[in-house]
């Protein structure tokens, strides 16, 4: 089995492991980095989402092999202390329901907002509408996602 | 019943629910699961304010089965978790204030009315003297239990009826929330199995040998569908050992299930009488005398239930004892199954509920609790059961497909007489009738079934319901709103298609339907019709429904539907809809939501239900299917079981109409008047009717 090195959430780790074996599952089984959730291990819904480097990707759809060298970031290392712009808004806007599919959302919202300081409704619509909420949060998500933009701004 | 607190302990528990210790530390025992619908911050807002302790300061705690909560219910399902609560944690807290009340007063003989409760802390304002609840505790635990503690007035209300914001948001935000599929003990294994993919299924043989890094490859049989476990040390070890395993199903009479031929078969069982359901005033003289008839049939095909968090349980059996970590929404049959199964004695076993991802009803029924627990006992180890996607999809429950005959007779600019014919499948995750039910005419009729039908509001001059059940091998169950959504998309589609041809408008046509505004006595359900007409004439001033709505370039329309739930919320949508001009395509522009559920005990949490339920109906107006085709459900995950999107997603708007009633369930019922409000408003716009779901303009 390779060794594979790579960082999550600024801390570098050597794993030993299949290669195959997607990220989602070397961050929760192998890692106890459970806040990145599996919800359909097809790249459809969005619940594995991480930050890599700055871009949302779907943990379930990358193999340990092809993060050797990467930095990724978790829901659990978006923040100390759960004050980025997107966590603040996502509480101030009441966002989660059952809460299942929102570290996903919440990360896949702050690469937008890492690429795009004040995102329109169509771009917010584009970057989000690949990710899934079966508890119908949406709406409030796209306001948490201006709120959070205007805070960046502010 | 409230228990004595004990003298001795250095805690104050005086009953199951509330625990304050020494410290002023004040723990809240939640006693449903917390799946979305916001109990928690529910019953901690509704504790903090009849305690009277500031609410940041509340911990809570999942209730678990076992003696500590003996007679108070712990599963989560018809919509009652915070209402039903409601008045049994206000008592329990109430009756713990007086005795803190008490406790202080005796401290300094003087009266305990002369005494006051404020956020933590007695005082008695005459000699300036305060003791916090902390200091209190011991002496509190000494003094009787009030059996009618005096409950606070809504004047005196901190938090409830107030927009309380999630209690768990941060730690949801930070990714800390602990669902089942996190709550795996750290010793323990991961299985996941190999369903039979077909309905009526058995397992003939599998072949096990040269699966690498497995550790056990072993049948289930207490879930819906039979199954072979593969088990390994972490889940994508059992994942592609599961995907190596070769098994062999053996199809039963019924494996070849269609759901088309069963749609076919749903429509022609529209001609069988069925069960009288419901027969007011004279069907018969009013048909006669009619002038004109009209009649529409309305489909709506099997749905899933596909919460994120896939179904999962952790067990670790012992010879002598048994705990299970699961988020389920029915942790009582997950303790009593346990207890049966391994013939161990109650207090040895352990029901952990978990937050869940999504519950939506799939969670009621624990064919997942079981499954874990038979393979941990058949191991010898702990072991999580992780269901994947596609078993989720195809390998527990759904809800059942149904057909709705309405018909009506009208003369003289009106309904004459108003015939709806349910036709379905019972759900067979609650027990099918035995025979002896099944021969009894009266048998659904006294279920109160089929919601929707059963409790038709509208005061028609002559009413007829029959329900006509139609057997299938598909598992079928409850679904957010259970049996409501197919029967008030036909009863309201069908309202709006009468109003039409008499040229009324249908809000006006339901108000007069509903005079005299008198409470409608049906079974248990006391259908109160003012509230109702209260609603829509609200909704019509607040909401402009006579203003027509219009998009430049586009055909545009608005439609509405109501709906009472349970005779206890009361409800109207309207939708505002826009096509192209040769009506190819549909875009929602708004959903406007107005209800009176009774006391409102958090609107930010009413509206969060409001928002989440009419994406639900939205799900399915739009999208949602699931067939069947040689026994196997063809969907397999969101690829194919398309649900909302964030660019699909209408503007929705909520609008609380007061009411000092009491509260009402409310988590399921904003779904079901989607799909008739939608298809209304898609009337209204382009003057097509459309009857079936998924609605369709192509």
């Amino acid at each position: 089995m390779p060794r594979i090195t790579f960082s999550v959430n600024s801390k570098s780790h050597t794993i030993d492991a299949a290669g195959d074996m997607p990220l989602l599952w070397v961050l929760r089984d192998l890692l106890g980095l459970k806040g990145t959730k599996y919800g359909c291990g097809m790249g459809v819904c969005g619940a594995c989402t991480v930050l890599e480097g700055q871009t949302a990707v779907r943990s379930c759809q990358i193999a340990l092999a092809d993060a050797a060298g990467k930095t990724y970031t978790t829901i659990e290392g978006l923040s100390a202390r759960g004050d980025h712009p997107c966590q603040r808004a996502w509480i101030d806007e009441d966002v989660s329901q059952c809460g299942y599919c929102q570290g996903g959302m919440i990360l896949t919202a702050a690469a937008l907002l890492a690429r795009k300081q004040q995102p329109s409704d169509a771009e917010i619509d584009e970057a989000m509408s690949n990710s899934v909420c079966r508890c119908g949060t949406y709406n409030r998500m796209r306001r948490a996602i201006h709120r959070a933009a205007k805070g960046a701004r502010a | 019943m409230p228990r004595r607190g004990d003298a001795a302990a250095v805690s104050f528990e005086p009953n199951a629910y509330i625990r304050i210790e020494a410290n002023g530390a004040v723990t809240l025992w939640i006693t449903r699961s917390e799946m979305g619908q916001g109990v928690r911050t529910n019953l901690a807002a509704t504790l903090a304010d009849e305690l009277d302790v500031d609410l940041s300061r509340v911990t809570l705690q999942q209730a678990m089965p076992g003696s500590r909560f003996t007679g108070i219910r712990l599963r989560t399902s018809g919509s009652g978790s915070s209402s039903a609560t409601f008045l049994a944690l206000r008592r329990a807290a109430a009756a713990a204030r007086e005795m803190l009340v008490a406790a202080a007063a005796s401290r300094w003989s003087v009266s305990p009315g002369s005494c006051h409760s404020e956020l933590g802390r007695v005082t008695h304002r005459a000699s300036g003297r305060d003791l916090s609840y902390g200091e209190l505790v011991e002496a509190a635990g000494a003094q009787p239990v009030p059996q009618k503690p005096q409950l606070k007035s809504p004047a005196e209300w901190r938090y409830i009826a107030k927009p309380i914001r999630r209690i768990d948001a941060r730690q949801i935000a930070m990714g800390a929330a602990v669902y089942g599929l996190d709550a795996r003990p750290a010793n323990a294994l991961v299985a996941v199995i190999q369903r039979c993919p077909h309905l009526d299924g058995k397992l003939r043989r599998f072949d096990a040998t040269r699966i690498p890094g497995v550790s056990h490859v072993v049948p289930v049989t207490s879930g819906i569908f039979p199954g072979v476990a593969v088990v390994a040390d972490t889940t994508w070890t059992a994942m592609k050992g599961c995907d190596a395993l070769t098994v062999e199903w053996e199809r039963g009479p019924q494996s070849s299930f269609d759901s088309t031929r069963h749609m076919e078969a749903l429509l022609a069982a529209t001609a069988q009488d069925g069960y009288p359901i419901r027969c007011d005033g004279d069907v018969p003289a009013s048909l006669a005398l009619a002038e004109t008839h009209l009649e529409a049939v309305y489909e709506y095909p099997f749905q899933a239930h596909a919460p994120v968090e896939p179904m999962n349980c952790a067990a670790d059996v012992k010879p002598d004892r048994c705990e299970v970590w699961a988020s389920t929404q029915a942790p009582e049959t997950a303790y009593q199954n346990a207890i049966q199964k391994l013939g161990l004695p109650a207090d040895a076993v352990q029901v952990n509920t978990t937050l869940s991802g999504g519950g939506f009803g799939r969670r009621l029924f624990v064919d997942y609790v079981d499954e874990a627990v038979e393979l941990s006992q058949a191991i010898g180890k702990p072991v999580q059961v992780v269901w994947r996607r596609e078993d989720d999809m195809r390998n527990g429950f759904f809800h059942p497909a149904s057909v709705e005959k309405l018909s009506a007779a009208l003369g003289g600019g009106k309904i004459a007489a108003w015939q709806h014919k349910s036709v379905g499948s019972d759900l067979s995750m609650f027990g099918l009738p035995t025979a002896e039910e099944k021969r009894d005419p009266q048998h659904y009729a006294k279920n109160e079934d089929p919601w929707g039908a059963y409790d038709t509001p509208y005061n028609f001059a002559a009413l007829q319901v029959d329900y006509v059940p139609v057997d299938s091998p598909v598992p079928t169950g409850a679904w957010r709103a259970v049996e409501y959504p197919s029967r008030v998309f036909a009863r309201e589609s069908f309202l709006d298609e009468v109003a039409h041809a008499f040229g009324q408008d249908p809000l006006q046509l339901r108000i007069d339907l509903l005079q005299p505004g008198d409470v409608l006595t049906l079974g248990s359900q006391k259908i109160d019709r003012a509230r109702m007409i209260r609603v829509l004439e609200t909704a019509r001033a607040q909401f402009a429904w006579k203003q027509p709505f219009a998009v430049p370039g586009r055909l545009a329309g608005k439609g509405l539907a109501l709906n009472i739930y349970d005779a206890d919320s009361y409800m109207i949508q309207i939708a505002e809809v826009s096509s192209s001009l040769t009506g190819s395509d549909l875009k929602i522009h708004r959903i406007l939501c107005a209800f009176d559920c009774g006391l409102a005990i958090n609107p930010a949490g009413l509206e969060g239900q409001v928002e989440s339920g009419i994406t639900w109906g939205l799900s399915a107006t739009l999208h949602g299917k699931i067939d069947f085709r040689n026994g196997v459900a063809q969907q397999t995950g969101y690829h194919d079981f398309q649900v909302m999107r964030m660019n699909e997603m209408p503007a929705i708007e909520t609008l609380i109409v007061p009411s000092d009633a009491r509260p009402g369930g409310f988590g399921e019922h904003p779904v079901a008047p989607v799909a008739p409000a939608v298809a209304n408003a898609i009337f209204a716009a382009t003057g097509r009717r459309l009857r079936k779901l998924p609605l369709s303009l192509a």
